[in-house]
């Protein structure tokens, strides 16, 4: 089991050094809420560090908030260095980001954390943690805690198997059914590191693809067509679908992607700092 | 008291069923809604909060509410409307509180939103009062309670074997008519309120904080995402469009349609020419406190929070309106 109060101390510490050295202006990590619930927090100032935890209920993927930090906070000024706490499902996407030319390695300090899971609000293991095979990040500056030694899983996809083996028309009312509930707050979008369009083409106001109704049939577009942005560059942090208020499956949708492009070019989204966006080499050597 | 069971109030709500749109919670994919149903037996009569307001109903998410159709020269314009009779059937009464908040402004100020008043004046409100406070409930801190029959039309409790009725307006007590009934003695129980009260300051103090550093630390881990505001039983912005539903030689059909917008969202104060004069998400978290707690009451009369809790609940990143309260009050000096 992690030491959860030994790695607060250590990040606590890690965090401290980094602001009070001036390596960086702002470090991102969790704290605690009033409410007792886990939550993203933005620390500027060495003095402000002991707010930072680690615990099993750090779920949340940090590295979607480095879109806000791109830009200088003034004008004329560099943009910030930022240190950043990842998990290894989350620092793939630091990867992605940067094959993307979205964020600039020496701009970024990625505190990596050892990772035995994580667990959701019921107190149980979230799907995407008991699919990974994942101890240690893919990329960090440091390293804390110690890589637990467990066997990585195999995800042969048994729940995309029973949506594969639904009739064409079933599977199409089992989708049409969970939009239905879909309420088109975005927040499966906004969440994700891979989604930083400034303007969303399913939310242009000329409304060309889409227009705004909260319907399914502009929802079914919204959700097939955004599965498919992320074709290839998704790296199964599964926020979209842990963050959406109506319990949208929508791992499933991205999963089936990525076992696409598994089996078509044997490539990962985010496994290596050097892997160009699949779009730019369509079946590279990979 | 007067006494009905649930068998009665299922026999009831079939016959209302046939009569007109009864909307009442239902369980859907494991969640719980306020959704239409069709006879007694869809009715979920033990729930907690549903996870959407009842706001929907009179405010839909997505309304038509213009038809307009050109064949050649000539042009007719349509609205849309529905003269059937609703009934929202287990309304808790934070929802109920809600609409009348909206009422303020959609209702009360002139003109009124021809809409909306519509919906209002064809909708019967019966509610269903909680046993007790959920998940971050704080309704008894905004002048609520779980068992307030103040904006409702109809309040129901429960009781021993069934529920206490009691008709709150002329329209309840006409639709109630409808309802077996006998008189019992004793009163319904008393609901558990929790006891930690969330400070409500004034919006003069609320005016000291627009550039304290709250905002800040509150408002940058954000998702600027919709949720808080769609779940909300009193956030009521919306936005306007006309979308081409048929194009033919010599045939067009539109339909204008009003939509939920939130002021979460980074595009809300986009203006032509591209110009966002609320770019930042502090900014944004700040507007929405501020319209719920200064601008709304200042412009209107109440305050726009009714303390339902499912924003604190439902936002994925714990931005708790009741902390901010605290803060506010805090820094203003008035806890
Ligand atoms: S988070 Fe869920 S409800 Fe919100 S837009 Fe995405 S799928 Fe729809
Ligand atoms: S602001 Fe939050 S607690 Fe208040 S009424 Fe709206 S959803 Fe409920
Ligand atoms: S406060 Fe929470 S629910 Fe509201 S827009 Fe921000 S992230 Fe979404």
């Amino acid at each position: 089991m992690s030491d959860y109060e030994a790695l607060t101390q250590q990040i606590r510490e890690q965090a401290r050094q980094l602001l009070s050295e001036g390596r960086v202006d702002c470090v991102i990590g969790y704290e605690v809420g009033p409410r007792g619930v886990t939550r993203p927090a933005f620390i500027y100032d060495a003095a402000d560090v002991d707010r930072l935890v680690w615990n099993a209920s750090c779920v949340h993927n940090l590295v979607t908030y480095l879109h806000d930090k791109k830009k200088p906070q003034r004008r004329g000024e560099e943009p910030p260095r930022v240190a950043v706490v990842v998990k290894p499902c989350d620092s793939r996407t630091i990867n992605v980001l940067l094959a993307e030319r979205q964020i600039a390695r020496e701009r970024i300090f990625a505190i990596g954390m050892a990772c035995e899971g994580t667990v959701g609000a019921d107190g149980e293991p979230l799907a995407r943690c008991t699919r990974c095979g994942d101890r240690v990040p893919v990329v960090y500056d440091v390293l804390l805690g110690e890589p637990p030694n467990v066997s990585p899983p195999q995800d042969d996809y048994p729940d995309l198997a029973r949506i594969e083996a639904m009739p064409p028309a079933e599977r199409l009312a089992f989708w049409l059914g969970e939009f239905d509930r879909c309420i088109r707050c975005y927040a499966c979008r906004q969440v994700c590191p891979g989604c930083y369009c400034t303007t969303c083409m399913f939310e242009r106001d000329d409304g060309l693809w889409v227009d705004i109704g909260i319907e399914v049939s502009g929802k079914h577009i919204f959700h097939l067509g955004r599965a498919l942005h992320l074709a290839g560059r998704c790296v199964e942090c599964d926020e979209c679908e842990r963050v959406c208020p109506m319990g949208l499956p929508l791992s499933l949708l991205n999963r089936r992607l990525v076992r696409e492009v598994d089996a078509t070019f044997h490539y990962h989204a985010g496994r290596e700092e050097t892997l160009a966006p699949i779009l730019f080499e369509f079946g590279g050597s990979k | 008291m007067k006494f009905t069971t649930r068998d009665q109030l299922k026999a009831w709500l079939d016959g209302l069923a046939a009569e007109m749109d009864l909307v009442a919670p239902r369980g859907v994919d494991g969640h719980v809604f306020y959704r239409p149903v069709a006879s007694g037996d869809e009715v979920l009569f033990d729930y907690e909060r549903p996870e959407l307001s009842a706001k929907a109903f009179v405010f839909p998410d997505t309304e038509v509410f213009l038809r307009v159709e050109q064949r050649g020269k000539d042009v007719t314009v349509e609205e849309v409307r529905t003269e059937r009779k609703q009934v929202i059937f287990g309304v808790r009464p934070c929802d109920a509180h809600g609409l009348a908040v909206i009422d303020a402004l959609f209702l009360n100020q002139e003109p009124a939103d021809a809409q909306y008043q519509h919906h209002r004046e064809r909708t019967v409100l019966v509610g269903l009062a909680c046993p007790r406070m959920w998940e971050g409930c704080f309704c008894t801190s905004m002048g609520g309670a779980p068992d307030d029959a103040t904006h409702l039309d109809v309040l129901l409790r429960e009781v021993e074997g069934g529920y206490a009725v009691e008709a709150v307006s002329e329209k309840g007590k006409a639709l109630v008519k409808g309802l077996k009934t006998k008189q019992k003695a004793g009163d319904p129980p008393a609901p558990q309120t929790n006891a930690d009260a969330v400070p409500v300051v004034d919006t003069a103090t609320w005016r000291t904080l627009f550039n304290d550093k709250l905002w800040q630390r509150h408002g940058e881990r954000c998702l600027s995402c919709r949720i808080c505001t769609y779940v909300c039983p009193t956030c009521r912005c919306f936005d306007v469009v006309d979308r081409v539903v048929d194009t033919q030689p010599g045939l067009t059909r539109i339909e204008r349609i009003r939509v939920w917008d939130a002021c979460t969202s980074t595009n809300y104060r986009r203006a032509a020419g591209g110009h966002n004069s609320r770019p930042t998400k502090p900014g944004r978290i700040r507007n929405r406190f501020y319209c719920k707690f200064c601008y709304y009451p200042e412009d209107f009369g109440p305050l726009g929070c009714v303390g339902c809790g499912r924003c604190v609940v439902s936002c994925p990143v714990d931005i708790d309106i009741t902390e901010i309260m605290r803060d506010v009050a805090a820094k203003g000096g008035q806890e």
